[in-house]
């Protein structure tokens, strides 16, 4: 302990030592003798009080040292920034902000726009309305009305029945209705419209559609029921499935007490088999198990109940072809199918045939359109490389969609034919009308239908080339004329300046 | 009888080719060969089974057809000695020589097991090389008649192939002449060729022209059969794609035709 005669002093507050100079030396000395370096990990006075070799002073200074606070990565301050960005998933173009790292790259796009996701809808023109969505139960006005209430609220169906409001005289439809015919129109679309890829992906997507009303219903029903069970039927259930439980583990208990006793009884060949592997699989493994169960299999019937392990029944009854003769017939190029149930009509044998005689070929009164579009492609349908089954089978399809195609192509002609005639129709309905409203709609009505025709008034070939594009459509010549007649007389006063500009340049030239 | 009872249900096919490969006759060939010193090509037309022998100079030809065809008929032009050449056994082929294409009318009668007539079918011989002879929209002059190369240009390209694939379907066979068939399985097509043979040429694939001149005996492969469906599978796609995009103009214009009748409806 190092304790000082002046430390002394000093707590006793006894005067300082008789020696002055010695005292004055002391004095000063007492705080420099005093101010030793200050230890590690502890205060000077408790040092001062323990001493520099007590044990406790290692182990203190031994404590290891408090984690310091983890830096998250950013050792460097980090600065934020409010910058607007757009969503791509928005239709308009609302700019927002939000705050983003200085560091982040300005151009990447909202990283949450690929999270709007949308799902498939289904149109149907009229003509496949006609075709094959007739329904007896549902007219097409709350077919369409459904259709449109569904794409807009996102085939979310809660949403849906509550905002489908159907024509006045429509009987009232419940969810499931609703579904069941929106789910079996797109699955009648799905069938019937050509299909790119193969069989068996299109028979997955029209999986994807089923729907059965009454299965939904009868779920629904069981869990709404499910829903409503009073407390004491909700205990009484799970008393009873505890009671359950308890009596099959009695059960197999048992069982197992029974055939353990059997087998002690009449020995090691009372006609059992062994020891199932559920708790003890070392015994199932040992070589002795194998050869019981070999002999048991053999000597006995399959027991019903316990023997789970090795099924060596007998084999699966005979499938209608085994691997085997499938392979040969590939290797035979025999193709196998289904012979006609109904042996009403007279059996004729078709002769044989070379396989490119019987090519697919499309409708006489389609076939030129067909073929040219074809021919677009870069197909030949009249002769194949190598016409074997399955490449005639898809030269048909081919031809099908090409069919569907060109089937379309004249329906939207019909319509844009009906549309024309409609238009010219309100034209005229509203010619008493005032000027200014008959110019504005056929004009840019006809900006529409005609690409090309301006409302540019200096240019007489506009109005030509109008007239030559109505000559097509003879009921809209009336209209015509009279259109021509109005900007005939702004072109007047046009004719008048351009020749006239036309003659000024003309005597310049000359 | 038990035997000539049909099996219903099952069709059983055996690939086979048709066609002819031709030759420049040399002026010294054409006068020591032929009586006829104004033919200039020799060739034969035979029919075969699709699968080339491996290491053979001739398309096709592994399997010996025998077992179901009796005989091969082959109605040369008219100008030939005896133009109707049967054959009664394989090789069922026909080698002559000449200066002309003409179209040659072949018969084929399967074996009396089969109970079936004999099938008919045409092939045009060819003897010129091929060249595309599709109108390019930027030339005005399109030779109506592919370029008949000199005889040494000719020479120079090779011999001449014209092939066809094809199958011969039986439907509901006899039992008997079932087993016949099931008794020879056909070798099936290689899937490349093994000594990357060229593959023959065909009209409906003009892009096979470039690969078929590459020179040698031609092969089928099976390779060829999938190129055609892959092709086909495409150009569906392509139409597919069109019909959905007209179809959506569809409905936009119905729409647009609805709104304008009911808006005739309201001005009336």
């Amino acid at each position: 302990m190092a304790v000082s005669a002046s430390d002394i002093r000093s707590a006793l507050s006894l005067p300082s030592s008789s020696t002055p100079v010695q005292s004055a030396t002391t004095a000063p000395r007492k705080y420099q003798g005093q101010v030793t370096k200050k230890p590690e990990g502890i205060s000077r006075e408790l040092y001062a009080l323990i001493g520099p070799s007590a044990p406790s002073l290692v182990a203190h200074l031994a404590k290891p040292r408090l984690k310091q606070k983890p830096n998250f990565g950013s050792g460097g301050k980090v600065k934020w920034e409010w910058r607007p960005f757009r969503n791509a998933g928005r239709t308009d173009s609302l700019q927002l902000g939000h705050w983003v790292k200085t560091t982040d790259d300005p151009d990447a796009e909202y990283s949450f726009a690929k999270y709007n996701v949308q799902s498939q809808s289904y149109t149907y023109s009229q003509e496949e309305y006609t075709r094959f969505l007739e329904d007896k139960d549902w007219t097409k006005d709350e077919t369409d009305i459904l259709f449109n209430v569904v794409r807009e609220y996102d085939t979310r169906w809660y949403v849906v029945h509550d905002r489908y409001e159907p024509p006045p005289d429509s009987p009232t439809r419940s969810l499931e209705d609703l579904k069941d015919r929106y789910y079996s129109v797109c699955r009648k679309l799905i069938r019937n419209r050509p299909w790119a890829g193969d069989e068996a992906s299109k028979a997955q997507l029209l999986n994807s559609y089923q729907f059965d009303k009454d299965r939904e219903r009868m779920r629904k029903d069981y869990i709404a029921s499910l829903e409503d069970r009073t407390p004491e039927e909700i205990a009484e259930e799970e008393a009873l499935f505890i009671e359950l439980k308890r009596l099959e583990q009695n059960e197999r208990k048992f069982k197992k007490e029974r055939d353990e006793l059997l087998r002690t009884l009449l020995g090691i060949d009372s006609g059992l088999p062994d020891i199932v592997a559920e708790e003890d699989g070392l015994s199932a493994l040992s070589a002795e198990g194998f050869k019981k169960r070999k002999k048991n299999a053999n000597e006995i019937e399959i027991p019903s109940t316990p023997s789970n392990i090795i099924s060596l029944g007998p084999p699966p009854p005979k499938r209608a072809q085994s691997a085997k003769s499938a392979a040969l017939d590939a290797q035979n190029c025999i193709i196998r199918v289904e012979p006609p149930a109904s042996s009403a009509t007279k059996i004729t044998h078709a002769p044989v045939h070379l396989r490119s005689f019987k090519l697919p070929a499309p409708k006489a009164a389609l076939l030129p359109k067909v073929t040219q579009a074809l021919t677009e492609l870069g197909i030949n349908h009249t002769r194949l490389v190598m016409p074997t089954r399955e490449n005639c089978a898809r030269l048909e399809s081919l031809i099908e969609a090409t069919t569907a195609l060109i089937d379309t192509k004249k329906v939207v002609d019909r319509v844009e034919q009906d549309i024309r005639v409609l238009r010219v129709r309100l034209g005229r309905a509203s010619e008493g009308a005032e000027e200014d409203g008959k110019e504005g709609t056929p004009m840019e009505v006809d900006g529409g239908a005609e690409a090309g025709a301006d409302a540019d008034a200096d240019a007489d070939a506009d109005a030509e080339g109008e007239v030559d594009g109505r000559a097509q459509s003879i009921l809209s010549t009336r209209s015509g004329r009279g259109r021509k007649q109005s900007r005939r007389s702004m072109s007047v006063s046009s004719i008048g300046t351009s020749a006239s500009a036309r003659v000024g340049k003309r005597q310049k030239r000359g | 009888m038990a035997d000539r009872v049909r099996v219903r249900g099952v069709t059983i096919h055996r690939p086979i080719i048709y066609g002819n490969t031709a030759t420049v006759l040399t002026s010294a060939e054409r006068l020591e060969t032929s009586h006829y010193p104004d033919h200039t090509h020799r060739w034969t037309v035979a029919v075969r089974s699709a699968t080339s022998a491996p290491d053979s100079d001739i398309v096709g030809g592994a399997d010996d057809l025998g077992y179901f065809i009796k005989r091969v008929t082959f109605k040369l032009h008219d100008t030939y000695p005896n133009p109707t050449r049967n054959i009664d056994k394989p090789p069922f082929e026909v080698s002559e020589t000449g200066w002309g294409e003409f179209e040659i009318q072949i018969r084929i009668t399967y074996v009396p097991e089969s109970g079936e007539k004999a099938t008919t079918l045409y092939h045009h011989l060819k003897l010129h090389p091929w060249s595309i002879t599709f109108p390019l929209p930027n030339a005005s002059a399109v030779p109506a008649e592919p370029e008949i190369p000199s005889p040494e240009n000719a020479a120079k390209l090779g011999p001449v192939h014209s092939w066809q694939y094809d199958e011969i379907v039986f439907t509901d066979p006899f039992q008997n002449f079932l087993n016949l068939l099931t008794a020879h399985p056909p070798t099936p097509l290689p899937k490349m060729s093994v000594n990357k043979k060229p593959i023959p040429f065909h009209s409906s694939n003009p892009a096979s022209l470039e690969a078929s001149l590459k020179g040698g005996v031609p092969e089928f492969t099976s390779a060829m059969e999938k190129e055609e469906a892959d092709r086909l599978e495409e150009a569906k796609g392509n139409i597919i794609k069109e019909q959905e995009k007209w179809r959506s103009i569809l409905i936009e214009k119905e729409k647009e035709l609805e709104r304008l009748q009911k808006l005739l409806a309201s001005k009336d």
